[in-house]
């Protein structure tokens, strides 16, 4: 695991794309004209829009007509964009249920309607459709494991996203497996952690300050569940004058983010290349659109952490720490420019930086 | 107390009590003491129950209260416009998105447009940015007053409508990305760089200039009513309030400075400029923080306008009787359309505000806050039918429902509790104001 995680991304992105080209060349001759659908919980948070561009490029090269559809946040919305979607008769939809337990129903008579549903980025349970995501478990690992090895010992604080996301509580459960011995051993001491409204920057200052206030400062790592959320952290530390010199975590491959970590006030951002997600499930979605079976799609494995243990086919991508020391990659990849990865950067002190 | 010969005598006085008599004689709102009362038990109800519970209660200490000042800012703000939008039978559910969308226009304009073509740092940078965000939180307000005003659309459907548009305008913007960092003056509207804490002597001579003001306006007071042959407040409660108001200010000024600053920044600083780190450590005092004394200076002037302009008796006029307004000549579409502009441009300084403290901006900043601006607000007295509120009544609700947010924060309560006591505090809170105005009418 440890190895996969320092490869460099090129290496990942290029093993990911090949075996996923190997299904797409398997296509038999008449794939296209098939419909595939996305239902997006909504448009307004962060990523989506990214993620969206890179399936209907992979879609519409392939021949297929991608639709999408936005459910505006809200879960009757979506429940009826799927209606619309099936009444349109496409062969398969992605879905970024905005409640993953309301859901159910409209999967339920997708599955009777023959569509192949997709669970993309945010599980629902049903045991005939594909989960596909990043490992957020593995996530909250690789974000307790880079925090660790900057801060071995001392008082550990902890930033956890909105409480209704299960995501904060899979990356969470990350977090704690990988801290669990130096907990038990007394080296790390939990001495803050809360859940923040909104998964909202503001809010996290805000916790973050207190936290600060309640320990007179005695805080030595902080994990934070995301990089929106890190960016407020690093301000509350930087009004004590501790930016820098507390490690940060945080995930997403923000752009600020990715400069806080070239100037060092972060520690790791872990990436999840939605791109690399997008293009991934597209390539599932063909596939399935052209009959292949879910279980037979390369890279394929069963899933059961839910909340409910129901097992299901997933496909669970790794995803990649931003550290100092891989900085350059991420340049290379065109996902920042380096300009902005490296404003304000001393010349000299960062590899990838100059 | 013989000069209590300086009220007029009536009837009435014979029965008074005591109590009744120091309010009369003192002319204290007895629902602004309410609320004070409220927010003294909530601060003393979490010094015990932390000290209760960790052995060691950090609520009333000078570095939580100088946090929780700096935290209350950008809801104050807000919440001074919304009084009188709201006295005037209006509501503006815009505030939040519009707070968000100016936060990222502003961030967008230093960071990838004025910095790279003035040079970072270069000090004009913040006050295009500034004048950026005023300008364009008076350009939705005046949108948003121009739809109610004079196109008859209902305030509620207005803003609802602003509070998608906009929100969808701030993704538009930046596309979800967070933009950072900020100017380095900019940061100093937000209050977390040493340099936008005042320190001790400038806070001191703050705390005086108010406590003088304090007396000034006592005695143009007594000048004034002198003037016109009303009656006086007693001497004795003239000094009463003097005092009040002078130890009030004083004692705000005494515990943000009784805040040394921070240890590493102390060091840092005393790194760059030569100076030997004695034995003891070095002692600076925060003093006020800028965005506290830019909320405190909306407090000033949008009570100055509430009170004391020609606008300010409108707003309370039409919302007291909009038909009698009209019907006296009062030009309420002008009136209602300046109003929103004015909202909108208080809604640009909180956007400063929260984007320099953050020193970043990004299109989560912002969401929700309109709810909670509202709920300061309602906790402050103003009543929803419209006609009544005061600036300091909404201020001091943003400081209540803050104090129950870090509180509990620093409690380490669960969110979900969070949530239910902040939501049924602000219920609460109406009920008692609605019993209290029953039992005087």
């Amino acid at each position: 695991m440890r190895n996969a995680q320092t490869r460099a991304f090129g290496a990942a992105l290029l093993g990911l794309t090949s075996a996923l080209l190997l299904s797409a060349s398997a296509m038999p001759a008449d794939a296209a004209g098939k419909k595939i659908a996305a239902s997006w919980k909504t448009f307004q948070e962060e990523r989506w829009k990214t993620d969206d561009a890179a399936i209907k490029k992979v879609i519409e090269a392939a021949g297929d007509t991608y639709i999408s559809a936005d459910a505006q946040g809200s879960a009757a919305k979506q429940a009826s964009d799927i209606e619309a979607l099936i009444a349109q008769k496409v062969d398969v939809i992605l879905v970024v249920a905005y409640d993953s337990d309301a859901i159910l129903p409209s999967i339920k008579a997708a599955n009777d309607a023959g569509v192949k549903m997709i669970a993309y980025d945010v599980q629902f349970e049903d045991p005939n459709s594909l989960y596909i995501t990043f490992d957020n478990i593995g996530v909250g690992r690789l974000m307790a494991q880079e925090v660790l090895k900057a801060k071995p010992a001392g008082n550990y604080a902890f930033i956890k996203g909105d409480k209704g996301d299960p995501n904060a509580t899979f990356l969470f459960s990350g977090i704690t497996e990988v801290l669990k011995p130096a907990m038990d051993a007394g080296k790390i001491k939990n001495v803050c952690e809360t859940f923040t409204d909104g998964w909202k920057p503001d809010n996290a200052q805000k916790n973050m300050e207190q936290c600060l206030t309640k320990q007179n400062n005695k805080v030595d790592a902080v994990v934070s569940e995301n990089d929106g959320m890190a960016s407020g952290v690093v301000a509350a530390l930087k009004a004590q004058g501790m930016d820098g010199q507390v490690p940060v975590s945080g995930q997403d491959g923000d752009l600020a983010a990715i400069n806080r970590v070239a100037l060092g006030t972060q520690t790791v951002s872990i990436w999840k290349d939605s791109r690399v997600l997008g293009k991934a499930a597209a390539e599932a979605a063909i596939a399935i659109a052209d009959g292949k079976k879910i279980a037979d799609l390369p890279g394929v494995a069963k899933f059961n952490k839910g909340k409910k243990g129901v097992e299901m086919n997933s496909i669970l991508l790794p995803p990649d720490p931003i550290t100092k020391n891989n900085l350059g990659d991420v340049i290379d990849t065109g996902w920042i420019s380096k300009d902005k990865a490296c404003a304000g950067v001393k010349p000299g002190t960062v590899k990838g930086c100059g | 107390m013989a000069s209590v010969a300086d009220a007029k005598p009536s009837p009435m006085m014979a029965q008074e009590s005591p109590v009744q008599r120091f309010f009369r004689a003192t002319e204290i709102d007895t629902r602004l003491l309410g609320m004070i009362g409220a927010l003294i038990l909530i601060w003393l109800g979490f010094q015990v129950v932390g000290q209760w519970l960790t052995g060691d209660g950090v609520f009333l200490t000078p570095r939580n209260l100088w946090n929780l000042s700096v935290q209350t800012s950008a809801i104050a703000i807000m919440s001074t416009g919304m009084v009188l939008i709201i006295v005037m039978r209006h509501i503006d559910l815009s505030v939040g998105s519009m707070l968000s969308f100016i936060g990222v226009v502003t961030g967008v304009a230093q960071a990838y447009w004025l910095a790279p073509t003035l040079g970072s740092d270069h000090p004009v940078i913040w006050i295009i940015a500034v004048v950026i965000a005023l300008a364009l939180g008076a350009a939705l307000g005046a949108f948003n007053g121009f739809l109610v005003a004079y196109a008859g659309i209902p305030s509620f459907i207005v803003t609802l409508g602003g509070l998608i548009v906009y929100n969808g305008a701030a993704w538009w913007v930046i596309r979800g990305e967070t933009v950072a960092p900020m100017d380095s003056r900019f940061e100093l509207i937000g209050g977390t760089p040493r340099a936008a804490w005042i320190g001790a002597t400038a806070s001191w001579a703050l705390g005086a200039v108010a406590c003088l003001a304090i007396l000034v306006g006592i005695l143009s007071n007594r000048a004034a009513r002198a003037r016109f042959r009303f009656p006086q407040r007693p001497i004795w409660a003239e000094l009463f309030l003097g005092i009040v108001g002078c130890a009030l200010s004083l004692g705000a000024v005494f515990v943000v400075n009784s805040y040394a600053w921070p240890p590493k920044v102390a060091e840092a600083y005393a790194n760059e400029h030569n100076i030997q780190i004695p034995p003891e450590g070095l002692n600076f005092s925060h003093g006020f923080a800028i965005p506290v004394l830019i909320a405190l200076g909306v407090g000033i002037v949008m009570t100055f306008i509430a009170t004391r302009t020609r606008f300010g008796r409108y707003v309370y006029a039409i919302g007291g009787n909009p038909e009698a307004a009209e019907l006296a000549g009062v030009n309420t579409r002008k009136i209602t359309l300046l109003m929103f502009m004015l909202m909108g441009m208080l809604v640009a300084i909180s956007a400063c505000i929260t984007a320099g403290r953050l020193d970043a901006a990004s299109n989560s900043l912002g969401q929700f806050d309109e709810l909670y601006v509202i709920a300061a607000t309602v906790i402050g007295g103003t009543s929803l039918a419209g006609g009544v509120g005061t600036i300091y009544g909404a201020m001091l609700g943003a400081l209540v429902m803050q104090s129950l947010q870090s509180g509990m924060t620093l409690l380490n309560f669960d969110s979900a509790v969070k949530d239910v006591i902040v939501g049924s505090v602000l219920v609460f809170a109406v009920w008692i104001d609605q019993l209290y105005r029953r039992r005087k009418t």
